[in-house]
């Protein structure tokens, strides 16, 4: 069976499906920072700017195979 | 002897190679930015060009935030033009004095704020003339205009997110560590200057404070750079106001003219000179209050007690500084408080929109068609202009510039490309003017640097990169004719109605700190140390209207500052002694600080002093701070205060 998106529907526009995930991956990254913060995630990787950025990617992707 | 050594360097063409990687990872961003925006088929790929013109930052944690400010003001823009469309559908001149009335309020928005807030404030201003504007006569298509805007935006600034983090750019962070640490040395080096009894240089201190004062802007920029970046962003920002403390502690120490007693001065100075960064001045402070044993009377305590508070400063900075290496939370979060000149920010934000205001005029005058492009043009520009310190010069730079930026895309346009419609050639073909006008973004001469920003902003504009390119002739002249239209129309309107004079903001900010002097605004749950980065930050703006040209009001402002700050500490110092039995004698100080009565405080001092039950006692801090109050008092009264600001 087909996997069906929700449609994100603010002030009867409609938003592509793609958006509420980017949204949702952002809020869990800026809700997860602190607990990176206290892990060390920065001090685990030599480019913790690219770490940072694959995880975001996971975090996006993950979401979009689950829900 | 310190000796420096200055890091060459590596050069190619003799420009450094920071600066073609910058250029480069532009290039990359505009054309990634490009062909995302085409294969989505995005209404306007142009504006995510743009958008990557504009956050062409020079690091990573810079390019984030002004990001986050773009989307921000883009989405309040876009309510607003929704709203004033809708409110003024068929009244023209209504639509029309309502855009220059949020112009106004935009610029006024600007004023008061720094750094990218001030551009988020005038970019909601002039992406309302952007899309509203150009849909005047069609206002049904506002909101689609928005929205093709608004994709194309984000389009901008996730290439150049993307594109900033696998070329690895530059973090804030690391070069942010290197100027505090370097900032510290130099205040510490004042600072034993001062010990060494030489005479304190005002140009020293100023350069200081304003090398401080501009690192404001740039902190909150590190909060994004990765997980820790809040943490860093805290330490750094109470760094910041902690520089200023301490440079107003070598200040207080300078101040006191009573005879500084040499042992605790020696003491002092030598615990400033051996402590480096691997060494605590805590542990050679025992030293300095063992000198405290042989002081002899209340004035040799105050200087004894200004050193005391200068090496606490000192390890407080230090202390911050270490947080910000290590990304640990600091002792105490300081904000940076900024000063706020809410008369100026009036003025300019009026001056603003009858700026626009006649713009708007002369086109309904004029009936030109496409009239509404040049004049969302002015709107920029106007924009652009109020986060500048002179909005005229700004103009005159986008009037020479944007010529330069026509001609050199009628070169891409027209001779380079001419007709090609494949994507590769557009992005080969643009690689020499955007990389061109990055490199030159990046130079330390101010005029080409603000050329290349022009260009860098105006080539992606004129060129309007479509799929398909039209390659129209006239399109492109009109674009150029009317971005030249739009600057020359705007330096005529400012030359009709002046910016605000760089005298008129010096007096105001003048008038400003005397009167704040006079009558301290009381606010709530504010440390005196922020108190005294706001005043700080007030001398920063001084200084960048040309304050420093005018001896005489430069004193007054300095003796100001002084005196705000050295009030502030005595009344922190006094709030413990309100439960006591001192409780009267501090009411009484208060009165005579209120009144400026030196003499008075000097007596109470005294009086406060016999009544120590020992040396290192609170009593004794506060007879000391009241001495230094009351040295300064006498000292600000000497500057002339007589001439009325108007």
């Amino acid at each position: 069976m087909a996997h069906t998106f929700a449609e994100l529907v603010v002030g009867g526009v409609l938003f592509a499906p793609f958006v509420t995930y980017l949204l949702a991956a952002l809020v869990l990254i800026v809700v997860l920072r602190p607990l990176l913060h206290v892990v060390g995630f920065a001090k685990l990787f030599s480019h913790a700017s690219v770490a940072e950025l694959s995880l975001y990617v996971t975090v996006l992707s993950l979401l979009m195979l689950l829900f | 002897m310190v000796t420096r050594v200055a890091e060459q360097p590596f050069t190619v063409a003799k420009i450094p190679v920071s600066s073609w990687t910058f250029a480069i990872r532009v290039w990359l961003a505009m054309i990634l930015a490009l062909f995302v925006s085409f294969w989505l088929q995005l209404e306007a790929p142009t504006s995510a060009a743009v958008t990557v013109g504009i956050l062409a930052e020079p690091t990573r944690g810079q390019a984030l935030d002004k990001a986050g400010f773009r989307l921000l003001a883009t989405v309040v823009s876009v309510t607003a033009s929704i709203a004033i469309t809708g409110l003024f559908s068929q009244a023209r001149d209504l639509i029309l004095a309502a855009f220059a009335v949020w112009i106004g309020i935009c610029v006024f928005a600007a004023n008061l704020l720094d750094g990218y807030r001030a551009y988020a404030a005038v970019l909601s201003g002039y992406t309302v003339a952007i899309i509203a504007t150009q849909q005047i006569d069609t206002p049904q298509h506002v909101f689609e205009s928005g929205m093709a805007r608004g994709a194309a935006i984000m389009v901008g600034i996730l290439s150049m997110l993307v594109v900033n983090t696998l070329m690895f750019a530059p973090d804030r962070q690391s070069r942010l560590v290197a100027q505090l640490a370097a900032i510290r040395r130099r205040v510490r080096e004042y600072a034993t200057a001062t010990f060494r009894g030489e005479p304190a240089k005002t140009t020293t201190f100023l350069a200081l404070l304003q090398e401080i004062v501009a690192l404001r802007p740039e902190i909150p920029s590190v909060a994004l750079e990765s997980s820790s970046g809040s943490v860093r962003s805290v330490a750094a920002r109470s760094a910041v106001v902690g520089l200023v403390a301490e440079l107003q502690a070598v200040r207080i120490l300078n101040s006191a003219a009573v005879d500084v007693d040499s042992t605790v001065c020696d003491q002092a100075r030598a615990a400033l000179e051996r402590v480096d960064n691997s060494g605590s001045p805590a542990q050679r402070l025992p030293g300095l209050v063992a000198g405290l044993q042989c002081v002899r009377d209340v004035e040799t305590e105050a200087s004894a007690w200004a050193a005391r508070e200068l090496l606490r400063r000192d390890k407080e900075v230090r202390e911050d500084l270490l947080a910000l290496r290590s990304a640990r939370w600091p002792l105490r979060a300081w904000r940076a408080p900024l000063y706020r000149s809410y008369r100026t920010a009036a003025k300019s934000g009026v001056r603003a929109a009858l700026w626009l205001a006649i713009a708007s005029i002369f086109y309904v005058w004029a009936g030109w068609p496409a009239a509404s492009v040049s004049l969302s043009l002015v709107a920029l520009m106007t924009g652009l202009g109020a986060t500048t310190p002179n909005p005229r010069g700004f103009t005159v730079g986008t009037l020479v510039g944007a010529p330069i930026a026509a001609v050199l895309t009628g070169i891409l346009e027209f001779v380079i490309l001419n007709g090609a419609d494949a994507f590769p050639v557009l992005a080969i073909g643009m690689a020499p003017f955007t990389i061109g006008a990055a490199v030159l973004m990046k130079s330390q001469n101010l005029l080409w640097s603000s050329l290349g920003r022009v260009n860098l902003m105006f080539i992606p504009v004129i060129l309007a990169p479509s799929n398909p390119q039209t390659y129209n002739p006239q399109n492109f002249l009109f674009t150029s004719l009317f971005l030249v239209a739009a600057a020359a129309l705007l330096l005529a309107a400012q030359t009709l109605i002046p910016p605000v004079s760089d005298d008129e903001r010096r007096m105001r900010l003048l008038a400003e700190a005397r009167r704040e002097l006079q009558e301290p605004a009381h606010r709530n749950a504010e440390a005196p140390e922020e108190a005294t980065f706001r005043d700080a930050s007030r001398i920063g703006q001084f200084l960048a209207v040309g304050g420093a040209q005018d001896p005489r009001a430069l004193a007054e402002m300095l003796a100001c500052f002084d005196q705000s700050a050295m009030v502030r500490l005595c009344e922190a110092k006094l709030m413990p002694l309100t439960d006591g039995p001192l409780a009267p004698l501090a009411d009484e100080a208060r009165a005579a600080i209120i009144k400026r009565d030196a003499p008075t405080v000097r007596t109470i001092a005294h009086r406060v002093r016999e009544m120590a039950p020992q040396a290192d006692s609170i009593e004794t801090d506060v007879a000391a701070c009241l001495i230094l109050t009351g040295e300064i008092l006498d000292r600000g009264s000497g500057v002339d205060f007589s001439q009325e600001a108007t």
